[in-house]
């Protein structure tokens, strides 16, 4: 009962945060501070999910295993620079990990 | 593109429009797919964890359609399953889905003219996901409803497969082998959104500056992390002076 409980509370606050802004905004405007804030969400965001993601990659391995995640993430980089196309960042950044990854535990 | 100058011609013309409304939303769902790569193993994963938790099995499921978030699903169960008091672990949920409002604010302008239930349903479907496919096009140039389309089919293919990928986690136990390490996609897909963005010193500025939080603040406590690094992020990109990509 409990559990049913918590989890429908999570999910009560978790939605009140995803309308808040929405209902918000909509009744008081967009001042342009947080317009110009609003365009920098994503970029902030992406970066730091990206991060927080590779990171924990790296986490718990061991040095020549976090080196595994390291260069995909490089080599990603390097790919969408020169072709201009995000998903670049896969095709160049799963093979990568993949073959250092077999390359380590040979 | 064609689709975008048809519904804009015939304005009003329902075929016209309905055509494109459809090409937008199978461009919002191609536009999810390397998302569902990603999450699916993960949603398999809280699925097993759910059926092996101390708590109604039904129940670790209903934290998918409620909290619909993996990273604060995963702190209920493991809180629940630990004993943790139902206070300390409705608020690590509420704090690890934080991040929510600051994409909730971003949604609020592109989102503004639609219906009360268009905007209360979009709301429902929005997380990290949804929100980078759905801002993706709506920072493109074109034809708003469109866009709305491309954001509503791409959030409801992430809620079948999210809810689809739990329930058979917790139903079947199944396991995706671990040495493909498709949860690493989505850093990968990340990464290359951010690239492609790094086009001012504002963006630069901001991104860089979240990297270097989110690194930092990674063993914060309850996720608060990444709402520190996103925070930082924005008042670095806004420091410069030029807010706007």
């Amino acid at each position: 009962m409990t559990a049913w409980l918590v989890v429908l509370a999570g999910g009560l606050g978790s939605y009140l945060f995803r309308i808040s802004m929405v209902v918000l905004v909509g009744r008081i405007g967009s001042p342009a501070r947080f317009e110009r804030a609003s365009g920098l969400v994503v970029p902030s965001a992406f970066a730091a999910l990206a991060a927080g993601g590779v990171v924990a990659s790296c986490t718990g391995a061991g040095a020549p295993e976090a080196i595994a995640p390291l260069a995909a993430v490089v080599a990603a980089v390097a790919a969408v620079r020169r072709t201009g196309s995000p998903h670049a960042a896969i095709v160049a950044g799963m093979p990568t990990l993949w073959v250092l990854n077999l390359a380590f535990a040979g | 593109m064609l689709a975008t100058i048809t519904a804009e011609r015939t304005h009003g013309g329902t075929v016209e429009r309905t055509h494109a409304g459809r090409q937008d939303m199978i461009a919002g769902v191609r536009a999810m797919v390397p998302w569902l790569l990603g999450v699916a193993p993960y949603g398999l994963v809280i699925g097993v964890s759910a059926a092996q938790a101390d708590i109604p099995t039904a129940a670790g499921w209903v934290t998918g359609p409620a909290i619909y978030s993996g990273s604060a699903q995963v702190a209920t169960i493991e809180l629940l399953d630990a004993g943790a008091a139902p206070l300390i672990v409705v608020a690590t949920a509420l704090a690890i889905n934080a991040r929510l409002i600051l994409y909730s604010g971003t949604m609020a302008g592109h989102w503004r003219g639609t219906s009360m239930w268009w905007r209360a349903l979009a709301a429902y479907l929005l997380v990290d996901p949804s929100f980078a496919v759905g801002t993706d096009r709506y920072q493109r140039p074109g034809d708003r409803s469109g866009a709305h389309a491309h954001y509503l089919a791409g959030a409801i293919a992430l809620w079948i497969t999210w809810l689809v990928a739990i329930a058979v986690g917790a139903s079947v136990g199944a396991r995706v082998p671990a040495g493909l390490h498709l949860e690493f996609v989505i850093p990968l897909f990340l990464v290359g959104e951010v690239v492609v963005r790094l086009n001012g010193p504002a963006m630069r500025r901001a991104s860089l500056t979240a990297v270097a939080v989110a690194v930092l603040a990674f063993s914060a406590p309850l996720h608060l992390g990444l709402v520190g690094a996103i925070v930082a992020g924005i008042v670095a990109g806004l420091a410069t002076g030029e807010g706007r990509r």
